[in-house]
């Protein structure tokens, strides 16, 4: 941590592109290329702080990762993004207007964080919501691409209360994109789905991308930012940092050092240069360090008798923790 | 107007294919009606100047549009609350206003058949006799005159949890029913319960079918309490609507 890591890693592009006097004098002016845009904006739950003076501005055509442990504001950011919530304080545009009129003119989509139930109304077949949600928007996509996109033709016929948690969540997504908005928000979209559902899930959400759509998505599994443009991370209520998804990962030093030793010394261990964690499992050593170098040379200075060493980058979960001080939230919603 | 026309079918289809409801509904006043009408002489005049058989009818008229309202909003509307449905529509571009109308106007185009329901029984097996003109006037007064009720289910549907949704239809619709002189006449009650009766929207509706047959002519009263419910009710619905479907977000 001694380096201390960077609040804001790098300009994100879009603002690179565009200054940010220009966007805050003539907003007109940046419309084409900006989806969204947070000015300082504040709101609080009673005298919880959920947002705290929060700034963030995505491009159209981003896709833009919004990660943060439970409770640090993700959900409060989409609910402000989705009109849900009005901040007390600061400006909130989306699509170049408010985020309520972006929605009544169907440009936005949205897959809400379900807390119970499977958010679709009981007694209905499939195929009869997600066709009238589909023309509720003004320029929807064909309700075959829609079902071919999510794979939910199976599910057309059958009752929305007899549906699996997973299979729920399919239907939700197709709710999300029938319309064809601009953009689609997605509030931890795949809590419920299993490891071949996500991969398809997220195979649909790049061609989206591709396609043009803004796609924002927040989550706290770190292995999913990754399917993102730029990440952004927030805790409590603030970005504490924003860039591109590889330089996020690359801005944090911390290493993973794997080795063999034969009665390694836990207490020897942890106190060796640049060390942050040390996992002991037999024979098997894991080291977490800020100075993967300085910490092999403590090694050998320290007699500590090693093999098979292996020196490998941290996973974006090791990122997060460092950038937010906190450990990642455990997965209650499986 | 095509994004309301497509919920509205949507709303329509969901309460048409709910035969179960729909039988309820139409079961509770009628088996009353039956049950009750010989409790008295038919023939005999209460409550002022209509006959039993006439009171019970208009009464059986206003306790049937009640548990219609309360069922078609209620118990429907909390359920679909629960699983999150009313949220996730809220990020569509249905405006709030127009998900609150269509559940009311569905609730009134279950009504009308209630109350023809009923109507009908009270002419077969009351005996209940007037003229085609009286029975359209008196069907249409009562229709209207309903919509407190469908606003009271939906205003049930958004306050309630699924859970506590069915007990607290059920005492609603006999406190109203009762208190509101259905089953007995007010001036059969004593003093305290006839002034009580007087601000509930049963009692008002049904007097207000009463005032028609027995000619003494539409009270702006009865009209105004009826009124009242539907704002106050209305208000607070869609007050609930904007800002509720955004909890649990935090």
């Amino acid at each position: 941590m001694s380096s201390g890591f960077p609040a804001r890693i790098g300009p994100p592009r879009h603002l690179s592109e565009v200054p940010r006097e220009a966007s805050a004098g003539d907003p007109g002016a940046v419309d084409g290329l900006r989806a969204l845009r947070f000015a300082d904006v504040v709101y609080r739950y009673g005298d919880k702080l959920a947002l705290d003076h929060l700034n963030l501005e995505v491009a159209r055509g981003e896709m833009l990762a919004v990660l943060g442990p439970n409770g640090a504001g993700k959900s409060t950011t989409m609910a402000v993004l989705l009109g849900l919530l009005h901040p007390r304080s600061g400006s909130v545009e989306v699509l170049g207007t408010s985020p309520r009129q972006a929605m009544a003119d169907g440009r936005v989509g949205a897959m809400l964080q379900q807390v119970s139930g499977s958010g679709l109304p009981p007694g209905v077949r499939v195929g009869a919501v997600v066709n009238m949600v589909r023309r509720l928007y003004r320029r929807p996509a064909p309700l075959e691409v829609t079902v071919e996109r999510t794979g939910i033709g199976p599910l057309l016929n059958r009752q929305t209360n007899r549906l699996s948690g997973g299979e729920a969540q399919r239907v939700r997504f197709a709710i999300a994109i029938a319309g064809n908005p601009e953009l689609v928000f997605l509030d931890e979209p795949t809590a419920a789905m299993d490891v071949e559902a996500r991969r398809v899930f997220w195979r649909i959400i790049r061609q989206l991308g591709r396609e043009g759509h803004t796609v924002v998505f927040a989550t706290h599994h770190m292995d999913e930012a990754e399917h993102a443009d730029r990440v952004v991370v927030i805790n409590r209520g603030r970005v504490v940092a924003d860039g591109p998804t590889a330089t996020l990962k690359a801005a944090v030093t911390t290493r993973r050092l794997r080795f063999v030793a034969e009665g390694a010394d836990v207490s020897v261990l942890d106190k060796l240069v640049g060390v942050t964690d040390v996992e002991v499992r037999g024979t098997g050593v894991v080291l977490n360090s800020l100075d993967a170098d300085a910490t092999v040379r403590d090694l050998v200075r320290r007699n500590v008798t090693f093999c098979d060493l292996e020196v490998t980058g941290a996973r974006l979960e090791e990122a997060f923790v460092a950038l937010t001080g906190d450990e990642p939230a455990p997965e209650e919603t499986r | 107007m095509s994004s309301l026309s497509a919920f509205g079918r949507f709303e329509l289809a969901r309460l048409l294919r709910s035969w179960k409801f729909l039988a309820v509904t139409v079961g509770f006043p009628v088996i009353f009606y039956m049950l009750f009408l010989n409790d008295r002489t038919p023939g005999k005049v209460v409550g002022g100047t209509v006959a039993w058989r006439v009171y019970l009818m208009v009464s059986m008229c206003s306790f049937g549009a009640l548990v219609a309202g309360l069922n078609a909003g209620g118990t429907r509307l909390s359920g679909e609350r629960a699983t999150g449905w009313a949220r996730q529509l809220r990020v569509t571009p249905l405006p709030a206003w127009s998900y609150v109308a269509t559940k009311v106007t569905a609730s009134m185009l279950v009504i009308l058949p209630v109350l023809i329901v009923v109507e009908v029984v009270g002419a077969a097996f009351g005996g209940v006799r007037l003229g085609v003109a009286t029975w359209v006037e008196l069907t249409l007064l009562m229709w209207v005159a309903a919509l407190p009720f469908a606003v009271l289910g939906v205003f049930v549907g958004f306050m309630v949890h699924p859970e506590t949704a069915y007990p607290v239809i059920t005492v609603l619709m006999f406190v109203l029913g009762y208190f509101g002189g259905l089953f007995t006449p007010v001036s059969h009650m004593p003093p305290f319960l006839q002034t009580a009766a007087q601000v509930l929207p049963s009692f008002n509706h049904a007097s207000l079918g009463l005032a028609l047959l027995d000619g003494s002519g539409l009270s702006a009263g009865h009209w105004l309490v009826l009124a009242a419910y539907a704002a106050a009710l209305g208000v607070i619905i869609i007050w609930r609507h904007r800002v509720e479907e955004s909890r649990g977000l935090a």
